[in-house]
């Protein structure tokens, strides 16, 4: 298997500048300030707490974990946003084009150096992150599925970014955009949700149910529609991993349980089941990321763009 | 090789290029010439499969660009008209990268580049960074990149702008000995002087159309005409004059002080006959010679007579002397 120039390329560029040193400084040390103010926490709370200090270590490692995962997550997109614009205003996008590269290989090389950058980082963090292994109670595994999931967000979170590349003419345009798709997957899975529960408990009040239907004698409910966006939401998936991970609980079905939507059938109680909203959600996640790369690379490919149009239409001569 | 019919290129309601049909033969050094905005660029970009076309196709060895892309590029090296550098890559390690891209092995992108680095005249440069290097060696470098691959049409937009007068120089041996080695080279320049000493067949191109193109005698022949003879003189013009008006299809177009401008349909022997009596007739002929135009009088005559565009013509030819 032939490694993809762009990342040889990349990275070779990238661990010549001095910039990838700083990165990783900057990086440990903000995990070291926070690991540090966490200790301090801890200590405090245990002065007040029957709690035993060693049980309450354990905490380090959503803490730790979850500072890396925002950290990747601003820093992928800004990498890959700025890779083909980035060509682009260098002038050497032309020349990359006229290749033999295919746009989707030209894409996923640009993905995969941020990704291989990102997994620098992790890695240089592994020393930093084993201090809340060392008092026990806690799998060394959970470290590797920690590194999965930083795997999948960078890869979601970089294909968001060479999306808005791809889009925008600038850098600093396309870092903006892929901030901005950030929000609709924030704040865009729940606003639904909220909007909904609104309009549920002002049904309610005078006393009409129109957000349910029946339909062959099972009732239906559109809460449970809109609750699915929550399967595209990074901070859910990573909530619902930590609450897995920590304390072997869902926090998907409390939420479900407490707001009745399981009480109704349709997919939502398929999701809901054991691991299911996981494994749905890491499966979308992926899917989403691909149609991305794919939007990407037909963005990119100046001709195949329309070719095939202008073929059927016969104006070629 | 390369063969273009009826191109159109449209941005909205701004034709950028007009039905442009023109053929290239394999081997050719092929110039493209054209005041800025004529359409020279998105003609060679759409050439090398970066733009799509309004209508129209390009064929490279019967090759459609449009539809086989793959095939396509590894026919075509392109130059632009000004190219970024990676920092910290070297020049060793720039044209591996760019081997690469074409699927090449390793050993075949080190033999290939070695013997490219030598041909541009850059052996010695294989370790120093890419972004250390002249604008003149960047853009030879440019040059070996694009033939990494050894493609059969080599497409350079502008190569030659802001370089120095020795890069110049340089860029045109290189060119000129890649056609001795049977390459096809296309070529877009604003310095005609130097085009009218590289390229063996032109294309000018004027707000979209291709207003003249085929090898550069015939241009000019069918410019300025074939049938044109200047004879300078110095004693014996009337005699001259009366000699010229008695030989049947000469017409004399003008007469100078010390020249006599004149169409004809003679063959070389008669025009021989011709002079040869004159100075039997103590005409004093001190020479004559067929009239033969620059081509930035070519480039003049054929494009708009837009003042402002041949004022950025002739300043452009004026920077290159």
């Amino acid at each position: 298997m032939r490694l993809n120039p762009i990342i040889k390329k990349d990275v070779r560029v990238q661990s010549r500048s001095m910039k990838i040193c700083w990165g990783v400084f900057a990086y440990e040390l903000i995990l070291a300030l926070v690991f540090f103010l966490a200790m301090l926490i801890i200590h405090e709370e245990s002065q007040y707490s029957t709690n035993n200090l060693y049980s309450n270590l354990v905490w380090l490692y959503p803490v730790l974990a979850v500072t890396q995962l925002v950290i990747l997550g601003l820093i992928v997109p800004v990498r890959t946003a700025s890779a083909i614009s980035g060509e682009k205003e260098r002038q050497t996008f032309d020349i990359m084009m006229t290749t033999s590269m295919t746009p989707f290989t030209i894409i996923m090389g640009k993905v995969m150096t941020a990704i291989v950058q990102s997994m620098l980082f992790v890695t240089a963090s592994m020393p930093i992150m084993a201090l809340s292994f060392v008092v026990g109670g806690m799998s060394w595994s959970y470290l590797f599925w920690f590194l999965a999931v930083a795997l999948l967000l960078s890869f979601f979170a970089a294909s968001i970014g060479i999306l808005c590349s791809s889009l925008c003419k600038r850098s600093v345009s396309a870092v903006i955009m892929a901030y901005g798709f950030y929000l609709i997957f924030f704040v865009g899975t729940v606003l639904p949700i909220l909007l909904v529960e609104y309009m549920g408990a002002y049904s309610s009040y005078i006393s009409t149910t129109p957000m349910t239907v029946t339909s062959g004698g099972i009732i239906y409910s559109y809460r449970e529609n809109f609750f699915l966006l929550l399967l595209l939401n990074p901070v859910m998936y990573l909530v619902e991993f930590f609450c897995r991970v920590m304390a072997g609980q869902s926090l998907v079905n409390d939420i479900t349980s407490m707001t009745g939507i399981t009480q109704t059938a349709g997919p939502i109680n398929l999701v809901t089941t054991g691991y299911w909203w996981m494994i749905v959600s890491t499966v979308l996640f992926i899917a989403v990321s691909f149609l991305f790369l794919w939007l990407a690379a037909k963005r990119i490919n100046p001709v195949k763009r329309k070719a095939k149009k202008l073929a059927e239409k016969g104006i070629q001569g | 090789m390369l063969q273009i019919d009826h191109l159109y290129k449209n941005y909205g309601k701004f034709q950028a290029v007009k039905n442009l049909s023109l053929h290239i033969p394999q081997g050719d050094l092929f110039g493209f010439v054209g005041p800025n905005g004529a359409g020279k660029t998105t003609t060679i970009r759409m050439v090398c499969g970066l733009m799509l076309p309004s209508a129209g196709n390009i064929t490279i060895n019967g090759v459609d660009v449009l539809t086989h892309q793959k095939e396509i590029k590894k026919q075509i090296g392109y130059v632009p008209d000004f190219f970024g550098v990676y920092d910290n890559l070297k020049v060793n390690e720039y044209m591996d990268f760019y081997g690469s891209m074409y699927r090449m092995g390793s050993k075949e992108i080190q033999r290939i580049s070695d013997d490219l680095l030598e041909l541009v005249n850059l052996s010695d440069k294989k370790e120093v960074f890419v972004d250390t290097l002249s604008r003149g060696m960047k853009q030879r470098l440019c040059v070996a990149r694009a033939l990494i691959h050894n493609p059969a049409l080599l497409v350079l937009d502008e190569p030659n702008s802001g370089l120095d007068p020795r890069a110049r120089v340089e860029m045109k041996e290189l060119l000129l000995n890649l056609k001795s080695m049977g390459k096809t080279i296309v070529i877009s320049s604003h310095i005609l002087s130097e085009l009218s000493e590289m390229c063996n067949s032109i294309g000018i191109m004027d707000h979209g159309n291709l207003v003249a193109s085929g090898q550069i005698e015939d241009v000019m022949d069918s410019v300025f005409g074939s049938n044109q003879l200047i004879i300078t003189l110095e004693e014996g013009q009337e005699t001259a004059l009366r000699i010229a008006n008695e030989h049947a299809g000469v017409k004399v177009t003008s007469v100078g002080e010390r020249e006599i401008k004149l169409t004809h349909t003679l063959t070389k022997q008669e025009i021989a006959k011709m002079i040869g009596e004159m100075i039997a007739h103590d005409v004093v002929v001190t020479g004559f010679h067929k009239q033969e135009g620059s081509l930035e009088t070519l480039f003049m005559q054929v494009t708009d007579n837009d003042e402002e565009q041949k004022g950025g013509m002739e300043n452009a030819a004026e920077s290159n002397h």
